[in-house]
């Protein structure tokens, strides 16, 4: 059986290497921080735009990734100090807010095209298999980031946060510098993604990067297991890839976010990692006896 | 006259309901120190206060000579003071070896880009049990809180707290909610805590191991300190006893 | 003039999300869950009332109908959704709420169409001149008809029993049970109310707009939790006054600050800078 590598299997890869990089920037801010943010979209569209904005005034565009990734960081810590003043529902709510925000700020700025939005995005110059490789070696680099800083005392100090901040503070963490530290590292990687993406679509507008958008990136990291990255890494690459695999499916894409996120969170809110769990046990059980 | 820690002129209010009025007391280095009081009386608000997680509206709080009223929670933990609460906070999704670990790699969680090239935890696991073996709790290092009875638990936020080496230790209640023979045990590892070196101050309602165990007492009533000094001439005090059983009973 | 003018179509708006953001916060103040979903069926109550005039003619019959449909579809979300998973912690009944919204969402695109239906024959078209100013005979009712609402639904948790019972599971649920209270059947009641004020809102937004189509329901459904946190979650007179200053504010803003962000937006910043400022909403008790 031959596998035909073509354009359009590149296309695709790169779109998976760009979903996986988000979705698990996501996670070292909700997974492993335990902090909830709706309005992740924001992110990884502050980095589009910057980058899309910067190569348009011919900066390379390695820099210019990275000078998104930049940005977003900054803006991410300013959201991310709203996370030291409220938790839990308030800053679900907050960070939908900022999602709403951010396409309603951006809609009406004429220097970042608004409503039309910037296209003509120049070419990244790397050749589509270069690109794919970049974005896959990008996904790759965060998912090893992620299990690495899970191991590390930064991750520790993210797990007392996330089960109970007020008793992390009693050992002596600076809950608030943490959080910063993981919105920081999580917008930043979200604003690296987006810079790629503009690169891939070569041109953006404000409503890509909504709160439905900042909803889809949490539907990978809930449906794949929150903190889990091999279940966020599998959920990103399913839900991408299942409109592509079936073609008709593209219409009902949203109506398949929306229905898996509710029937996940109804039967196994850990995720596929948690049913992955459930599995391996039930078959460990059946394999002794 | 080395106080470790001084608190003096303490003014909280809450709404309308003034909690603690003017409290002022210190804390000798290496003393066993009761805090007591009827319920109400303001005991685990004053607490509070010394560990920052709440901030008078008025008064001083002095640890070893610097002023901490305004700092925050864990800046004074790592300053020296180690408290354990009143309720237990275990983290529930660790192990307890996990829970008192954690305390004890204070250093590495101090700044968080550090503690990103910091992956050891062999160290911090090794004192983790030591203390846990201290407590009498190490047969339950590798279970997670959800499990284990209140005693467990109780013994587990001491270790934490133990795990923090700090110069003051604060404990909330420990004794609450355990049987008389329970009580008397994890009593006794306090004063064994407190002949080791560290200064302990004790919050309790359980007079009968308070009057055993502690050097000093200081009262509160209503918010205000109502007495201080040995235990026994405190507990003799009319207007100590009137507090506790109420007025009609002090002419008793 | 001008300023009265959107005083009142401030006012107007406000009506809607104030019965939006009533059945919301009802809903937080029983099982602290957001209850994202519950804009699906402000969209329902709008299809309903369009499906049912254009059939019988009638609107009031369309109220009513929309009002009865809804609400038990509400209970029944109840049942199926949000009553297995409240031993989870709250984020999970959360995100099952947004996934099930935006299912709902696309149902309606797929069953009715992307563009929406219309009445036949818009009802309440005509114009009436109140105070100098010409408004939509629609636009009256509507201000009228949810502060009808919102008086009945007062005046119930205050004489009846079951309004009691209502306000006993609110503050005191542990103890509510011991006192004889049928904790199940005031959450039904609860869910069946608020889904019903809503279906009236959607009611009436379909006949001020006279459309109906599939997202009208996120804007509203954003903004009303935005306006249930600063009422202070679960205090319905906070999210009345919230829902009315929202739409009072919206109509001044977009007029004076549309060139920074767009109308949507503004209810957000709004919120964000409310809730740095006090982080328990306006009307919100401190935590401690």
């Amino acid at each position: 059986m031959s596998i035909d590598f073509g354009a359009y299997e590149m296309t695709l890869l790169t779109t998976i290497g760009i979903g996986v990089t988000v979705a698990l920037s996501l996670n070292l801010i909700t997974g492993f921080c335990g902090q909830i943010s709706l309005g992740h979209a924001a992110f990884y569209g502050t980095g589009a735009y910057c980058a899309a904005l910067l190569t348009k005034s011919g900066v390379p565009f390695v820099l210019a990734l990275l000078a998104g990734g930049a940005l977003a960081a900054g803006v991410g810590i300013i959201v991310g100090l709203t996370s030291l003043r409220v938790r839990h529902d308030f800053l679900a709510i907050t960070t939908m807010g900022v999602s709403f925000l951010f396409v309603g700020v951006v809609r009406q700025q004429e220097f970042l095209g608004g409503e039309m939005g910037v296209s003509s995005i120049p070419d990244h110059g790397f050749g589509k298999l270069g690109f794919m490789l970049f974005a896959l070696a990008i996904a790759l680099a965060v998912a090893v980031f992620s299990i690495y800083l899970k191991r590390t005392w930064m991750g520790y100090a993210f797990d007392s946060i996330a089960d109970d901040e007020d008793t992390a503070r009693t050992v002596g963490i600076d809950v608030g510098q943490y959080k910063l530290t993981a919105f920081a590292l999580g917008t930043a990687i979200a604003g690296i993604a987006g810079g790629l993406y503009a690169h891939q679509v070569r041109f953006i507008s404000p409503d890509s990067f909504g709160f439905i958008e900042s909803i889809t990136i949490l539907s990978m990291v809930v449906i794949g297991g929150i903190g889990s990255v091999g279940g966020i890494i599998v959920a990103a690459v399913v839900l991408t890839m299942l409109p592509q695999w079936f073609q008709f499916i593209e219409d009902y894409k949203l109506l398949l976010y929306g229905g898996l996120l509710f029937a996940m969170m109804r039967f196994s809110p850990g995720g596929l990692a948690a049913l992955t769990n459930k599995l391996l046990k039930r078959f460990a059980a059946r394999a002794r006896t | 006259m080395s106080a470790l820690l001084q608190t003096r002129d303490v003014v909280v209010y809450f709404g309308g309901v003034i909690a603690l009025q003017d409290v002022s007391f210190h804390v000798e280095s290496g003393e066993l120190l009761g805090l007591i009081g009827p319920n109400g009386a303001g005991k685990t608000t004053m607490m509070r206060v010394i560990t920052g997680v709440v901030t008078p509206q008025s008064g001083t709080v002095m640890l070893d000579g610097q002023d901490v009223t305004k700092m925050r929670v864990h800046t004074r933990v790592r300053l020296g003071m180690g408290h354990s609460h009143q309720l237990v906070r275990p983290f529930k999704a660790m192990t307890l070896l996990e829970n008192v670990a954690l305390a004890a790699g204070f250093a590495k969680t101090r700044v968080p880009l550090r503690a990103l090239a910091l992956t050891s935890r062999a160290g911090e696991r090794r004192r983790a049990l030591e203390l846990l073996e201290l407590l009498g709790i190490a047969d339950a290092a590798d279970s997670t809180p959800a499990t284990l009875p209140l005693g467990y638990l109780k013994r587990l936020e001491m270790a934490r707290a133990l795990a923090l080496e700090p110069k003051l230790l604060l404990l909330d209640e420990p004794l609450a909610g355990l049987n008389h023979l329970e009580a008397r045990r994890l009593a006794d590892t306090v004063v064994e805590i407190n002949e080791s070196g560290r200064t302990v101050v004790l919050i309790e309602h359980n007079l009968g191991e308070v009057l055993r165990i502690c050097s000093r007492l200081v009262v509160l009533d209503n918010g205000r300190k109502l007495g201080e000094g040995d235990p026994h001439e405190v507990m003799a005090d009319p207007l100590v006893r009137a507090a506790y059983l109420g007025a009609s009973d002090a002419a008793a | 003039m001008l300023i009265f003018e959107l005083f009142v179509q401030g006012l107007v708006q406000g009506s809607i999300y104030a019965l939006i953001a009533v059945g919301l916060t009802l809903v937080y103040g029983l099982l602290r869950i957001l209850h994202v979903a519950h804009a699906g069926l402000f969209t329902l109550g709008g299809y309903c009332g369009v499906l049912i005039t254009n059939e019988t003619g009638s609107l009031t019959l369309a109220l009513l109908g929309a009002m009865m449909l809804v609400g038990i579809v509400g209970m029944g979300i109840y049942k199926l959704c949000y009553q297995p998973i409240l031993s989870h912690p709250p984020f999970v009944a959360l995100i099952a709420s947004i996934g099930l919204f935006i299912a709902m969402e696309e149902l309606y695109r797929l069953a009715f169409g992307p563009y929406g239906i219309s009445f036949n024959q818009p009802p309440l078209q005509t114009s009436v001149n109140f105070l100098g100013m010409h408004l939509k005979l629609a636009e009256i009712i509507t201000m009228l008809g949810a502060a009808l609402l919102i008086g009945a639904l007062a005046l119930l948790s205050a004489r009846t029993r079951i309004g009691v019972a209502w306000r006993a599971t609110v503050t005191m649920p542990e103890i509510a049970e011991s006192f004889g209270i049928n904790i199940e059947q005031v959450r039904y009641i609860n869910f069946f109310v608020g889904s019903a004020l809503a279906a009236a809102a959607g009611v009436m937004v379909a006949v001020l707009n006279n459309l109906v189509e599939p997202t009208m329901g996120s804007v509203p459904s954003y903004k009303a939790l935005a306006i249930i946190v600063l009422g202070g979650l679960g205090d319905v007179r906070g999210t009345l006054i919230a829902a009315l200053a929202l739409g009072v504010i919206e109509a001044y803003g977009t007029i004076y600050l549309g060139h920074l962000l767009d109308r949507d937006a503004i209810a957000f910043a709004f919120l964000i800078i409310v809730l740095m400022i006090r982080p328990q909403g306006l009307f919100g008790r401190a935590i401690s």
